[in-house]
């Protein structure tokens, strides 16, 4: 993992000396909160529906042991005890006192997190695969560049006021599990003939109003050149993105109305101008950064562990967390294990300071001291060697982190909503939980086979509904909350927009449909066909007609 | 007003001209952008320095006709989150090769002061009331991830140079030239 140095340090503690006094003068009256806003949003502090929330950033997803410890301490000291964490692998604390949050943030440094950038029309917390530097099928780990990222958009004198939010997403693997193509701007690490490692750069992706899948800007990008090149794409953004309507400033509008080849175009001849600055990082650096994410040194062990084989045949909800929720490693004998934060009937994504105490405890004790967070709001040990996983598996499952759902329909991801996001429409959470009780059946999901719920309190999106495969998104219908369903959502390297299959339902009209939208495609499936495929293959007749009955 | 001095340069002292009003021989004047392309000579043949006055809205291929020319530049914020004037003070510095005072104007707060400074800002314009917070902003940070116009190199190349100091008290900026 990346080690602060004196530099970092400094960078951070000053941030969180200026935020103090910022809040020291808002809490004086010296500011007022027109004037405060901008700069406590630049803090990640947003002002809820009932209280401040604070966005903690995870920079791409990866945490210490000791980091978790202190996110736990934060939930129970300054919060509600639990912690939220979200679709970009960031935490939010949804009680904070506005008094408490400078010593929150310094807390927070003093294990080398931030909030910096976690809002405002800035760059944002780069995105990653959460199995980076432990998947078996990685080209290359991702997390030295999304960190380099990280330092050249910190504060960048330039684009730190750009016309709208600006994320960004790397995966290293071909098997995209960070939904790249939804991205401001996507990074797909590759090998070229020659054997360099480069990135393929997209661009214009996003969802909210207007979902676009981002486009293909450049099949190979050398590494070296990775800043200047993403200082060009800004600049141009930066002065052209429309400013005028915040639901038309994204990249996406932008690159939609020029059209690719024409803000390629405007890039390169940027780029060619500034390739010879010294924006891109000297190769020292890039080899202190690369250094810090070595493999961790994982002895070779034997694949088949009796432990496993044993626990395997005698208990079968271990059998089926094996299945979902532990993946094949780069290293022979391991694998990464994925806790779900999907326990049926619960919120999707929270954590209680205890469990994030218990993942920590497990990180050190067979994971490397290691965490992630995904995107798809579970937490993951990367390391762990595979005659653990019966230890692991059943001290995760006693504290009710053993749910076995892993990337079945009840790992759904589900925005704030309106229980606490004062821009929704309806609520998100409740929905999640009454399908997670609807299916609460490990062997029946194990049957209907990986397929992504995806939910949304409204049309920005948080919760991805655009790219699920089913997708639900929460309206306003004349002061009901009404849900839309959307079918045949992608996030992955296949990326595809979801459409709406209808009229909406109310809350329990949903949960119907997504049961009989499921029962056509276990009707209907051939062979192994995922529940993507069979809709691919079916189209939407089919499903309209169950869901909506003929006349 | 008051004018917070970022980099320590002589400032411009300077008429903004109204847009029906000629400047006098000599004088030092500000102009917005449209005039200067639209009535060149009778500004850079008479006028002492002349500076445009450069809104965010303004296509930077505008400056191509007129930047060699500029004594100073006053860069218009609408807003203080329209981030293009920053671009624009970069595109002046980084395209143009323009050395003269560029000043910000509209309402910036002052915890912009230190990303003026970076983008290539020498001056701002600020209502009397921020100017301690301006000023203070200023001496914030000890050093930051990017290389910019001014001279400053980033923390990732001071890491790897033996002896160089990063800091924003000035040198690096237009104080060591
Ligand atoms: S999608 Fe809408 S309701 Fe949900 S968190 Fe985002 S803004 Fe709030």
């Amino acid at each position: 993992m990346y080690a602060y140095d004196t530099y970092d340090h400094a960078m951070v503690n000053a941030r969180v000396a200026e935020f103090r006094d910022q809040v020291d003068r808002r809490m004086k009256g010296e500011l007022t909160e027109e004037e405060f806003r901008p700069l406590r949003l630049m803090n990640g502090l947003y002002l809820q529906l009932h209280a401040y929330m604070l966005r903690v950033a995870i920079p791409y997803g990866t945490l210490s042991a000791g980091q978790m410890r202190k996110l736990a301490h934060v939930a129970r000291k300054y919060d509600k005890g639990y912690g939220h964490f979200t679709t970009r692998q960031n935490i939010q604390y949804n009680w904070p006192k506005l008094s408490e949050t400078p010593d929150i943030l310094q807390e927070l440094s003093d294990v080398e997190m931030h909030a910096i950038q976690t809002s405002g029309n800035c760059i944002r917390n780069v995105t990653t695969d959460q199995f980076a530097g432990a998947a078996a099928d990685e080209v290359a780990d991702p997390r030295p560049y999304a960190e380099l990222i990280r330092q050249w958009s910190t504060f960048h004198p330039e684009f730190s006021f750009l016309p709208r939010k600006f994320k960004i997403a790397i995966t290293g693997a071909a098997e995209d599990r960070a939904a790249v193509k939804w991205h401001d701007i996507g990074l797909v690490l590759k090998q070229n003939e020659a054997g360099e490692v480069g990135f393929e750069v997209l661009a214009g992706g996003g969802m909210g109003r207007t979902p676009v899948i981002a486009k293909s800007m450049r099949e190979f990008l050398p590494i070296s050149d990775m800043l200047s090149y993403l200082e060009a794409m800004l600049r141009v953004y930066n002065e052209q993105g429309r400013r005028d309507n915040k639901y038309k400033a994204r990249i996406k509008i932008l690159v939609d109305a020029m059209g690719i080849d024409e803000y390629r175009r405007q890039v390169d001849a940027e780029w060619e101008k500034i390739r010879h600055v010294p924006i891109d990082v000297p190769e020292e650096e890039v080899a202190r950064i690369k250094a810090f994410f070595a493999p961790p040194p994982l002895p070779v062990l034997a694949d088949a562990a009796t432990e496993v084989d044993e626990l395997e045949n005698a208990n079968f909800v271990f059998k089926a967390w094996l299945a979902n929720n532990t993946g094949a490693h780069k290293v022979p004998g391991h694998a990464h294990v994925t806790i779900s934060l999907k326990p049926h009937g619960g919120i999707p994504g929270d954590a209680t300071d205890e469990q994030m105490d218990l993942v920590a405890d497990l990180a050190d004790a067979y994971s490397q001291s290691e965490i992630r967070v995904s995107h798809e709001q579970n937490l993951i040990l990367p390391h762990v060697a595979k005659s653990d996983l019966p230890a692991l598996w059943s001290k995760l499952d006693e504290a009710g982190l053993g749910t076995p759902n892993a990337g079945l329909l009840t790992d759904i991801i589900a925005c704030p909503g309106l229980d606490y996001c004062s821009l929704a429409n309806t609520r998100s959470i409740p929905i999640a939980q009454t399908i997670t009780e609807r299916f609460d059946d490990i062997k029946r999901l194990m049957d209907i086979g990986p397929l992504k719920i995806k939910i949304s309190g409204c049309i920005n999106s948080c919760g991805h509904h655009h790219a699920g495969h089913i997708g639900i998104l929460g309206v306003d219908r004349r002061g009901e909350e009404n849900y839309q369903l959307l079918l045949g959502g992608s996030g992955a390297e296949d990326a595809s927009k979801a459409a709406i299959l209808g009229p909406g339902f109310n809350e329990a009209g949903i949960v119907d449909a997504v049961e009989k939208v499921v029962a056509v495609y276990l009707g209907e499936r051939e062979d192994d066909e995922t529940f993507l495929s069979a809709y691919r293959r079916l189209g939407p007749d089919v499903f309209k007609e169950a869901v909506y009955g003929t006349d | 007003m008051v004018l917070i001095n970022l980099t320590g340069i002589q400032p411009t002292g300077f008429t903004l001209l109204a847009d029906d009003v000629q400047p006098k021989e000599g004088e030092n004047v500000a102009v917005s952008v449209e005039r200067l392309l639209a009535e060149d000579s009778a500004f850079f043949d008479t006028a002492g320095g002349v500076g445009a006055v450069i809104t965010t809205g303004t296509p930077y291929a505008d400056l191509d006709a007129i930047a060699g020319k500029l004594a100073f530049a006053v860069i218009e914020f609408p807003a203080f989150g329209d981030g293009r004037g920053f671009s624009l003070a970069v595109r002046l510095r980084k395209d143009f090769g323009f050395k003269g005072e560029i000043r910000a104007t509209g309402p910036v707060i002052p915890d912009q002061a230190l990303f003026l400074l970076r983008a290539g800002f020498d001056t701002v314009d600020v209502t009397s009331e921020r100017k301690t917070a301006f000023e203070a902003a200023l001496s914030r940070f000890p050093g930051f991830y990017q290389s910019d116009f001014g001279g400053q190199t980033s923390i990732a190349h001071a890491r790897h140079t033996v002896g160089h100091t990063i800091g924003h008290s000035g040198e690096g900026h237009r104080k060591a030239s």
